[in-house]
């Protein structure tokens, strides 16, 4: 690894953060990837052996948040939003588009909404501490999320299962199911 | 009213401290009202496309924080105050194309380059408004006539095709009220 941690051939100027723990096994395409990422964890990111992040993947992670990534697992231009934990099994096929979120980031209640909006507005995100709380995702072994599709917080999806194209997982999802829709449901059994 | 920004559409009237931002804003904007576009106080639209129909206009009340989204009004699109709409979401007041099939050949044909300048027939437009503390999230699908009332909480990548009652929280598509308690 070398020192400041370039990659090579890298297009956009930047570096891979320090807590990000990965080797020679793994292909990153771009620091590009790390541009929202704030994690102070150690360890705040995982790759697993042989795992990749692709194209214009995204690691937009709050300062508490830890993301592990299993063996062989592909991110392929997916945006992960973590403030607490996310983890993906091996084998894990991750589309493009695809969103992971274990925080809305935005207050449910209209009063401290309206803060969070000012906050914005005066360019002083910062200094806000929300309140939402973080709910962990756990993605299992073999699972293959569709392109552009959404993973709310809180959810658990079971080994083996597929996720449809365009689908929004607002609640677990079994061990080897095919679930689709917008909120997705299961649709299908797989067998082995 | 602080002085008009020569960058901007002259009929686009901007509050105190409002801004808009963005390369393609104002790219489909055909309006040819006096007033096309109203931003209150402090309201901020980033990346947002304004695509304004001839007769349309478009009002935003103030606080509203609205992000590279996509508004279509053909007639009106009305947003209160303190609304927060988010990323590649669309908000549109009309069907775009007529239902009936023979008007929607009229309306392939006036289209295509062989028939430039030819009006279109007409596509049902109804007005949409989003009252006060509305919270619109990412990749959403707001329809024509839709009312969604003052609080109500839009979960991310809904299609929202019926009137939403003040502080609700939907989801899905087509949206739906999602049962109480299965985030809190």
């Amino acid at each position: 690894m070398t020192p400041g941690r370039k990659l090579a051939h890298d297009w956009h100027d930047g570096v891979i953060p320090e807590n990000v723990v990965f080797d020679e096994t793994n292909v990153i395409d771009t620091s590009y990837s790390f541009r929202r990422f704030k994690s102070r964890m150690s360890d705040a990111l995982t790759l697993g052996r042989g795992s990749a992040i692709y194209a214009n993947s995204g690691f937009d992670l709050g300062p508490d948040a830890r993301v592990t990534i299993g063996a062989f697992t592909m991110i392929n231009g997916a945006e992960i939003v973590c403030d607490e934990a996310i983890r993906i099994g091996d084998y894990g096929l991750i589309s493009w588009n695809v969103l992971l979120m274990d925080n809305y980031r935005v207050p449910s209640s209209i009063v401290e909404r309206r803060a969070y909006i000012d906050a914005i507005l005066q360019n002083r995100l910062r200094a806000i501490h929300l309140q939402t709380k973080a709910k962990p995702i756990v993605i299992g072994e073999n699972v293959w999320i569709g392109h552009d599709s959404v993973v709310l917080p809180g959810v658990a999806i079971g080994n083996g299962s597929i996720v449809g194209a365009r689908s929004v997982v607002v609640e677990s999802i079994p061990d080897s199911v095919v679930a689709a829709g917008n909120p997705a449901r299961v649709i299908r059994r797989l067998s082995d | 009213m602080p002085p008009h920004d020569p960058r901007l559409p002259a009929n686009v009237r901007l509050g105190e401290h409002a801004r808009i931002s963005g390369q393609d804003s104002f790219k489909r904007f055909r309006s040819e009202r006096d007033v096309a576009l109203s931003m209150g106080e402090r309201s901020c639209a980033e990346d947002v496309k304004f695509a304004i129909g001839r007769l349309g206009h478009i009002a935003i009340g103030s606080d509203c924080y609205l992000n590279d989204c996509i508004l279509l009004a053909e007639l009106e699109i009305r947003i209160g105050n303190h609304v927060m709409i988010g990323w590649n979401t669309t908000v549109s007041d009309s069907d775009f194309h007529p239902i009936a099939p023979a008007e929607r050949i009229q309306d392939a044909i006036a289209l295509s380059p062989l028939s430039e300048g030819m009006p279109r027939p007409a596509a049902l437009c109804k007005p949409v408004i989003i009252e006060d503390d509305v919270f619109i999230g990412p990749a959403c699908t707001i329809l024509k006539g839709i009312t969604i009332g003052a609080g109500a909480f839009i979960e991310p990548g809904s299609v929202v095709t019926h009137d939403v009652p003040a502080r609700a929280h939907v989801g899905g598509n087509p949206a739906a009220i999602v049962p109480a308690g299965r985030d809190e």
